[in-house]
């Protein structure tokens, strides 16, 4: 346990103090691991414990953050009263029970990280990264990531809520570069999962290190897209990003709330084209993004986002939730206690529609072929995103032909949900993380291959 | 326990197990915010955190380990950990624990008080009021935030070295949001410094014409433009390419500088500048986190590529001294490279002389997606961008909708005119940030319509 039950009690107790009509106590205890190699040579191993106390109390939809560093009762106790001292009213609550609450784990570990000497880590991440060295005679430079995160923590509320648990991840992350003519291109490659040492059972680290000097070579052997507007198929797995960046930033709480959002007050209605069905889902099995629980102790959901282009759910925390008139629905995330949490998404992704992925590519005369996508951003206020294309291809005639770089790809989200007409079979997911208000989290985004009927290309 | 207690069990687990290069590097940050919706306090957070970080050299190599938990089995975990770590390294990068021996600046302290919470309650509830008094499309969604940080930073070393250094800053930012009826329109304006001298009404004002001046926005035909871009917009694509002049990442091969030291590399009238200590500076660093001196220097004179930015190991390596450019991103960092106060020095002429040289083209006043749009090992960035037109000479109609894209050390080269009005990001309230005035290049890429 990572505070005795008598001192969580007691920090609530005195959080509560000045009127609070909830109150909770956030603890983490937190090993990180990230070993980098650069020429197949270790070259940095970051070794670190992040740990201490996160203490909120809401009073209506007002809300009150305190954090230390220190598991020290004393330390624990003051920032309760800090976090007291910032509401000015008497005790409403007249007692705390706290009962302990087993959420069970349906994201099973085999093989702790922390239980593996360096070595053993070493050796994958040297595989991966001699492995795209030797993929050809043009990577000029490699440089891999191996991570490994043991996450505990612990969550206590005045609503009697005392719960666990914890959180192991690991991710291996490979980038090659490619030189030819003065030029340089970059490829990448960086699976994880809610999972241990067995990750590296399904993913060999060569077909990592593979993977990230196969795009590297493409790039570097393509020319600049010519910029425009045209149709586009997006490919599977990180092609999920636009969902993301469009559409799933702005159906959080914390925007759709506040009124920020260009999807706020449109339950029920038709956002999406009628082929589009979104979902986040925070209990796939050993998912990156997967929780049993949020960081406010909520079990965490399959949600239905948006089913068949109608507006389903939004994502909840409990204080979004009280000013939207609704309950949580599983989504309330922090990077760590220093950050207040917030609705953020979990494994968000297009679930598989009805075309085959060769007829979205035979139904562009011209157009553009992203394979694989880079990452993105959005400003849920005006819905404009953008993101970047890191393997592409122009669609001639229907068929895919030469490879191209530089290309992004820029619009609005709530009028690229409608232009998403065409979604196919072959829904993969892939991992990310994803920065906002509450610090950088874990997320996946998915989808099948999917074409967008006309969207800008930039380019050159 | 607290530091000075958890600082003698690290030197006594470090002398136990015979470890005689080491460092404990110390960071502790306090901050409060409050945050305004509609006419009330939405949020009020206080956050107090800190971070030690213990490195040492065994064989060549250093080990780190870092810990939040200030107790006497961490502080024997930490030195084991990093001397785990050291043994698994295989690194050809000279190792250092920093030499006694440097002469720092000096640089005078304002005497710097941090406001109490109920002053930036109050300040905060009163910019949201000018916010909304600006004008009647101001909706519900408008934000604003008081804040005030202060942090601690300390090195100490088995070679004598003990420094420590401390800043604060106060700060505010209006997050306007604006409706014409059918769409949301976002503005923002922020000031940092002591919050004595904001002027409220100036940041409303401020924030509220970012996001009204973008009313009514189209987008342009694709083709190649005349551009100016904006102080702040140059200043970020700046911060994005500023790991090329980073001497390890040229070592590593992941800079296109790399092998360029005397060469020219941007147009004659482009220099660029690396200041420690620089005037308007709300953090000022005279030693590095390695705990080396640190001195102001241009990185590109006259158009001419003089130096990389190195740390104590690449200069080693590199047969220099090192330039007081160690740095730790985070505490629990391994020391790389970054840069201070880092800008394009200014030329001449205001803002309107350089719309009035460009004649027709594009000014361009804010970009997205930095972090995937723009790729720092080959230099190419398509980014999505806004701004207006210039017709005439003269600032027109508002412009969204667009990308702009090309090669930074390209566009490093084809800079014909500086401007005058330097300005540095201002989210940034470190010692590590870029700047630079308005500058007009030609010939670049927009797609649009």
């Amino acid at each position: 346990m990572l505070l005795p039950q008598n001192l969580v009690k007691e920090a609530l107790w005195k959080a509560s103090s000045t009127g609070a009509d909830y109150a909770e106590v956030f603890a983490e205890y937190t090993n990180q691991k990230n070993i980098s190699m650069v020429a197949s040579k270790v070259d940095k191993i970051a070794d670190g414990v992040i740990s201490g106390v996160g203490i909120r109390i809401f009073k209506g939809t007002r809300c009150v953050h305190g954090s230390t560093s220190s598991f020290s009762p004393e330390a624990i106790l003051a920032c309760a009263q800090k976090v007291a001292d910032a509401l000015s009213g008497t005790r409403e609550m007249e007692t705390i029970v706290l009962h302990e609450r087993r959420f069970g784990d349906i994201h099973p570990i085999r093989v702790v990280p922390a239980s593996v000497n360096n070595a053993t880590k070493i050796d994958l991440l040297r595989e991966a990264s001699e492995t795209a060295k030797n993929y050809h005679s043009d990577i000029s430079q490699v440089t891999a990531n191996f991570l490994d995160v043991d996450h505990n923590i612990m969550i206590a509320t005045t609503e009697g809520l005392f719960a666990e648990d914890r959180q192991i991840r690991t991710r291996m992350a490979v980038s090659a570069v490619a030189s030819k003519n003065g030029e340089s291109q970059t490829g990448s490659c960086a699976p994880g999962g809610r999972m241990g040492m067995e990750f590296y059972e399904i993913h060999d680290p060569k077909s990592i290190g593979e993977e990230a000097a196969r795009q590297a070579m493409v790039m570097i052997n393509a020319g600049y897209i010519p910029a425009g507007k045209m149709p586009v198929a997006i490919g599977n797995g990180f092609g999920g990003v636009i969902f993301h960046e469009a559409c799933g930033h702005g159906l959080e709480a914390s925007s759709v709330a506040l009124g920020q959002s260009v999807f706020a007050g449109k339950l029920g209605e038709q956002i999406a084209n009628t082929k589009v069905t979104a979902i986040d889902d925070g209990t796939i099995p050993n998912g990156w993004g997967s929780i049993n629980i949020d960081d406010e102790g909520t079990p965490s959901n399959k949600n239905v986002l948006i089913e068949n282009g109608i507006l389903k759910s939004y994502m909840i925390d409990k204080l979004n939730g009280r000013r939207m008139g609704m309950d949580s629905t599983g989504n309330c995330r922090r990077q760590s206690y220093l950050y207040e949490p917030t609705s953020r998404m979990t494994n968000t992704f297009i679930a598989e529609g009805t075309d085959k992925n060769d007829d979205i590519i035979a139904s562009i005369e011209y157009g553009l072929y992203a394979h694989s996508m880079g990452g993105g951003s959005v400003n849920p206020v005006t819905g404009d995103f953008n993101f970047a294309v890191n393997e592409g291809y122009i669609v001639r005639n229907g068929k895919v032909c030469e490879a191209v770089r530089g290309a992004t790809l820029i619009g609005k989200g709530a009028e690229i949900l409608m232009d998403i007409d065409m979604v196919g079979q072959n829904l993969e997911r892939a991992q990310g993380m994803c920065g906002s208000s509450s610090g950088s989290i874990p997320t996946d985004v998915g989808q099948p291959m999917i074409r967008v009927s006309s969207i800008t290309v930039g380019g050159r | 326990m607290n530091y000075q207690e958890f600082k003698n069990a690290v030197v006594k687990y470090a002398t136990a197990n015979e470890i005689k290069d080491y460092e404990l590097y110390y960071t502790k940050s306090d901050e409060t915010s409050v945050e305004i919706f509609q006419t009330e306090i939405k949020g009020f957070s206080s956050s107090n955190s800190l971070g030690i970080c213990f490195r040492c050299v065994i064989n060549g190599q250093t080990g780190y380990a870092s810990t939040e938990n200030m107790s006497d089995e961490e502080a024997e975990s930490i030195v084991l950990r990093a001397i785990e770590n050291a043994k698994s390294l295989e690194s050809d990068a000279p190792a250092f624990i920093h030499k006694l021996g440097d002469t720092y600046a000096t640089v005078e302290k304002e005497e710097r008080t941090t406001p109490a919470a109920s002053e930036l309650v109050d300040f905060a509830l009163d910019l949201q009021k000018e916010i909304y008094a600006q004008d009647e499309r101001v909706i519900d969604g408008t934000q604003a935030v008081a804040a005030c940080v202060s942090s601690e930073k300390a090195i100490f070393n088995s070679n004598g070295i003990d420094l420590a250094d401390s800043a604060s800053v106060e700060f505010c930012y209006a997050m306007a949001i604006v409706s014409d009826g059918t769409d949301m329109y976002d503005g923002m304006e922020i000031a940092s410094g002591k919050m004595a001298n904001f002027d409220k009404t100036e940041i409303a004002k401020e924030a509220v014409k970012d996001a009204v001046e973008t009313i009514g926005y189209t987008s342009v035909d694709s083709g190649a433009y005349t551009v100016v871009f904006s102080n702040k917009v140059m200043a970020s694509l700046l911060s994005v390419y500023s790991s090329i002049f980073s001497a390890e990442a040229a070592q590593k091969g992941l800079s296109l500088l790399k092998d360029k030291e005397g060469e020219i590399i941007a147009s004659d009238i482009v220099t660029l500048t690396d200041d420690p200590l620089y005037k308007d500076a709300l953090a000022k660093a005279t030693f590095d986190d390695e705990g080396a001196s640190t001195y102001t220097k241009n990185i590109i004179e006259n158009g001419k590529f003089t130096t990389f930015l190195h740390n104590l190991a690449t200069a080693a390596k590199a047969g220099v001294k090192t330039t007081g450019n160690g740095y730790k991103a985070s505490y629990s960092s391994p020391v790389g490279i970054n840069h201070y106060s880092f800008y394009i020095n200014p030329v001449k002429g205001s803002l309107e002389d350089l719309f009035a040289e460009a004649g027709n083209g594009i000014y361009i006043t804010s970009v997205e997606g930095m972090h995937a749009g723009a790729d720092p090992i080959s230099g190419d960035f398509s980014l999505s961008s806004g701004g207006f037109r210039i017709e005439d000479g003269k600032k027109s109609t508002p412009v969204k909708g667009i990308t702009i894209s090309g090669n930074f050390l390209d566009i490093m080269k084809n800079i014909s005119s500086i401007g005058e009005d330097l300005k540095f990001n201002p989210f940034v309230f470190g010692a590590h940030r870029c700047g630079s005035p308005s500058v007009l290049v030609k010939g670049i890429n927009i797609a649009g319509k």
